[in-house]
């Protein structure tokens, strides 16, 4: 009968095809090579050919000098890499080395899927003296290190001159009060002043920070009273005046549906955001006409202190080849590939190779700049959540205007997170 | 009757061993603080995580919203789908296109046509409000997110439903059609004398598994609004994406979505009922 | 101007047309501004309001989206599971769905259940226990894992629509075979199975797009990169902080050809007349 042929010969191509498949799979090297793993989100696109350079410059290299080690490298797109490595500790399948988001180490280093990297490697501490602190501060937990920065990344003001010269405003907002001056002066021309895309940590903290406030104390373990403190609700107080103001558009309080910070800036519709050395390559692809300008954070009570960004690169507590592992992580913090991976778009983390940097790409100069007085957010395990409520609260306070109530209930939420 | 068994043993084994058993698995998860590092304890927790469920507000909010969806896309993919289907089932010119561009929907991808939509109901240089000359907000509040999100669910699903009730429709004898046309009857008395009553049992099937889609809407609320602003339209699966792969909370997650499974357990259990046949017997 | 008075019959055909016509160009709006931008130059920004005639229509992105990392190993891969798990979802769901339409027997009602419930649980939450078996199953990073457990969670659906099905297949004519002597699996094979073209088709189509789509199993058990299937590969094309939608469209619109053609193939089984023809013996 036709059709059961039909399926007789269609099971026939798919057994004959996944043998074969099966088979390619078992043919393995005969010499002595150790192979281990590298995941990382490292991406092929126009503004940021980053795996290019990892495949066919940066690891290569590597090999060459450890012809005994064999580095699979495996890409994933950013917003799997998480899930990814959830259901990989559940089923104990992680890799040697990842490319860890900053925000994922303390989480991760509580479940014991990363290795204290500063006890495994002997030569720690002479790598992590030459990184940015700030940057190192993100592999902490709980009184070890559990990964070395890799690339690091902080938040600038970005700006746009013909927005800010159509409101007779000549240089960009410098400090908190710059911003409440030019706040009615663009309204009046139906710009605004500042826009960003939520009030999550990412987007509040380098706000808090200049104005002198906190999230907790200096060793995380209390938010009461740093959160909810007068110079916290100030700096929150400035966010919520100015959107109760009509100078911040509703896209920070979570409105999908109004315009991104990257067209806005672009087209003029907001004076200034905050973003990092990405947007350069994407400014340049999208918007050839718009000239990119940046300055630092508005500066507050605090000074101006921004956020630091970035991945860090981890070894796995369960990883068979750690030793080929800490060799990766080495070679990947070398001055060489640090500044091999800056032509791609990732700021080194590397203080000693900042010289080249501004030769590589010279925007990189403000981001140095600001990197030396960038804080990391909080290193806690429960960070997700803890970011949630703080994005909630900071949300609701634009919209209703209660700042400090909203800070007294987040801060009392995420002290039970930080025990 | 042993062939009864062997005709159904293959598939229920492979059914059993990769969906029955990890649902019980996973009903064992909501009950313990799950841990999700393979060796280490969990702490036992009983029914908590399921009273924990119900004393929280975005989980009654997210229930909400859910069956806010799931009540608005069903009868209009029913409604919509079964229209297409009675079109295309008739000899005209370019059906098979036809059919196939009604299909496309279904096919192409939910990120692409997420984002699309996000664009087309942008407030400020939005296809929707350019054509309406209206203003409206639509992802920033509740209800008309919710309508939104509701919209792209009935345009992605005719199709899926059209191609059903086109298999269904191919099954009216033609002969019953004949003898209603001999009666004098128009095409709509036809089509509500002989092919609804015919294609009924499809029609039950259909609704049972739009109600149980649209109780697991995600792609959609997680790529357009996040579950923004302010939580506002969470539905059940994103709020348990966000505690069991966020949050690492598998347990409460687990319970989350059992709860969603009880509930349409137990909507299945009355639509069945619904659309049983006077006189038919069980299952 | 003359009004044309079409006869009744055409004018039915020309109302089904029109309405046809503004339904499908509801449908593929959105499929048409994907086309044409994955036409375009590429770009890290969508343009809004969207152009549907591209200025400069361009090749580079469906060449640049084949040539990037293993496409074409990435297609084979998905044709290779998604071909597998319809075969054997096919057949087994409808073998069990002949057992729930044609037996009575001690259980049948509690095995149907089961199936149901099977169908309400949001698969997203058996995601770690399913990859707890699949580790033990051995199954881990291999196309097999993909085969074995797309077609578990096919089975409930295809089961319960082809259950339907089944039923109103009339009892006559298999009572005319059995009376030729002819056996359950002849009879499922001869008779049921070539009835219910239509149904079959429509759970092959369905089943198809569900394994050739399916992103976050394929994602979870396969760590080796050459065994990825072709929705990791677009999601690749999405960077951290911009993602290049000339490539993703334009790899979402190759990606999309293999469903449609199998649409096209089975639905032809979709021919008024054929299934009814042959009922009336």
């Amino acid at each position: 009968m036709r059709f059961g042929r039909l399926i007789l010969a269609l099971a026939l191509v798919v057994a004959v095809a996944a043998t074969a498949a099966a088979a390619g799979a078992r043919v393995h090297a005969t010499r002595s090579v150790t192979t281990i793993t590298f995941w990382h989100a490292y991406a092929t696109n126009a503004a940021s050919p980053e795996l290019q350079r990892l495949t066919k410059i940066v690891i290569p290299r590597f090999e060459k000098l450890n012809p005994s080690i064999k580095v699979v490298q495996v890409p994933f797109d950013y917003n799997s890499l998480q899930q990814k490595l959830t259901t990989s500790v559940a089923g104990g399948t992680l890799p040697d080395v990842i490319r860890s988001d900053i925000a994922w180490v303390p989480q991760y280093a509580k479940l014991g899927a990363f290795a204290q990297l500063d006890k495994a490697m002997p030569d720690f501490k002479s790598l992590a003296g030459k990184t940015y602190p700030g940057s190192l501060a993100t592999n902490f937990y709980k009184g070890h290190y559990y990964g070395l920065p890799l690339d690091t990344n902080t938040r600038v003001e970005m700006y746009n001159t013909a927005a800010l010269a159509s409101a007779g405003i000549t240089s960009p907002p410098r400090t908190f009060a710059d911003l409440r001056a030019d706040a009615p002066k663009l309204k009046a021309k139906g710009i605004y002043l500042f826009a960003d895309s939520g009030t999550g940590g990412w987007n509040v903290l380098p706000w808090i920070w200049s104005g002198g406030g906190s999230l907790t104390n200096s060793t995380y373990t209390k938010a009461t009273g740093y959160l909810n403190s007068p110079k916290t609700v100030a700096a929150v107080q400035l966010l919520v005046d100015l959107y109760k103001a009509g100078a911040i558009p509703s896209l920070m309080t979570g409105d999908q549906g109004a315009v991104g910070t990257e067209d806005g800036l672009a087209t003029a519709k907001y004076a200034t955001i905050l973003d990092g050395p990405w947007m350069f390559p994407i400014f340049r692809s999208a918007y050839p006409n718009f000239h990119l300008q940046t300055a630092l954070v508005p500066a507050g009570p605090g000074g101006s202190v921004s956020v630091v960004g970035g991945e860090d690169i981890v070894m796995t507590q369960s990883s068979k080849h750690k030793q080929a592992a800490e060799q990766f992580i080495r070679f990947m913090l070398s001055p060489w590939a640090q500044t091999q991976m800056a032509h791609a778009g990732q700021m080194p983390v590397r203080t000693d190779v900042s010289k080249q940097l501004t030769k590589i790409n010279s925007y990189y100069a403000i981001f140095e700049k600001q990197l030396q007085t960038a804080r990391p957010r909080t290193p806690s395990p429960n960070w997700p959540q803890i970011d949630t409520i703080l994005g909630n609260a900071v949300a609701t306070a634009m919209k209703s205007g209660n700042t400090k109530a909203a800070l007294d209930s987040a801060a009392q939420q995420i002290d039970g997170l930080l025990r | 009757m042993l062939w009864a068994y062997a005709f159904a043993a293959p598939g229920f084994v492979l059914f059993a061993l990769v969906i029955l058993y990890p649902v019980a698995r996973a009903f064992q998860i909501s009950l313990y603080n799950w841990s999700i590092v393979p060796g280490s304890a969990s702490t036992w927790l009983g029914l908590h995580n399921y009273g924990r469920a119900l004393h929280d507000p975005i989980f009654w909010r997210s229930l909400v919203n859910t069956g806010f969806y799931m009540a608005v896309t069903t009868p209009a993919q029913i409604v919509l789908g079964l229209g297409a289907a009675v079109l295309l089932d008739a000899r005209i010119p370019a059906r098979g296109l036809f059919r196939a561009l009604f299909y496309l929907p279904v096919v192409t991808s939910w990120v692409v046509v997420s984002l699309l939509f996000r664009y087309l109901f942008m407030t400020d240089g939005g296809l929707v409000n350019w054509l309406t000359g209206q203003h409206v907000d639509w992802l920033g509040g509740r209800w008309t997110a919710l309508a939104t999100i509701s919209i792209l669910g009935v345009w992605k699903g005719i199709g899926w439903s059209m191609v059903i009730f086109l298999a269904a429709l191919q099954g009216v004898p033609v002969e019953l059609k004949e003898a209603a046309i001999v009666d004098g009857a128009g095409p709509w008395a036809r089509f509500r004398a002989v092919s609804l009553p015919a294609i009924r049992p499809v029609v039950a099937f259909v609704t049972i598994m739009l109600v149980i889609g649209g109780f697991n809407v995600f792609t959609s609320v997680f790529l357009i609004t996040g579950g923004g602003p302010l939580d506002e339209t969470q539905v059940l699966l994103t709020y348990m994406y966000r505690q069991a792969f966020t949050f690492l909370d598998f347990g409460y997650g687990a319970s989350l979505s059992f709860i969603l499974t009880l509930i349409v357990f137990v909507l299945s259990l009355a639509q069945l009922r619904l659309f049983r046949r006077p006189g038919e017997g069980t299952a | 101007m003359t009004a044309i008075v079409l006869p009744r019959a055409q004018r039915v055909v020309a109302l089904r047309l029109v309405l046809l016509l503004a339904g499908a160009a509801v449908m593929v709006l959105p499929f048409a501004w994907m086309l044409a931008t994955s036409f375009k130059p590429d770009s890290l920004v969508l343009q809004v309001p969207p152009q549907l005639i591209p200025h400069h229509p361009t090749v580079a992105n469906y060449t640049g989206a084949w040539s990037s990392n293993d496409f074409g190993r990435y297609f084979l891969n998905s044709v290779i599971v998604a071909l597998g798990t319809t075969v054997a979802a096919v057949l087994l769901s409808a073998m069990m769905a002949y057992s729930f339409a044609r037996f009575v027997y001690p259980g049948r009602t509690l095995l149907f259940g089961l199936l149901l419930v099977g169908l309400m649980v949001p698969t997203m939450m058996l995601l770690v226990p399913q990859f707890l078996l699949a580790k033990q199953l051995l199954l881990l990073n291999s196309l097999w894992g993909l085969v074995v457990f797309y077609t578990g969670g096919n089975l409930a659906l295809n089961t319960f629509l082809l259950r339907n099905f089944f039923v109103d297949i009339p009892r006559e004519l298999e009572e005319a075979m059995v009376v030729d002597g002819a056996g359950p699996w002849k009879r499922f094979w001869r008779l049921i199975l070539p009835l219910s073209r239509p149904a079959l088709a429509t759970v092959a189509i369905f089943t198809f797009l569900g394994s050739w789509d399916e992103f976050v199993w394929a994602l979870t058990i396969i760590n080796d990169p050459s065994k990825r299937t072709l929705p990791i590969a677009i999601a690749l094309f999405q960077g951290q902080h911009a993602t290049s939608w000339g490539l993703v469209f334009a790899a979402s619109v190759i990606a999309v050809v293999p469903v449609i053609a199998v649409f096209a193939i089975f639905q032809r089984q979709f021919v008024s007349g054929l299934a009814t023809g042959a009922l009336k013996g």
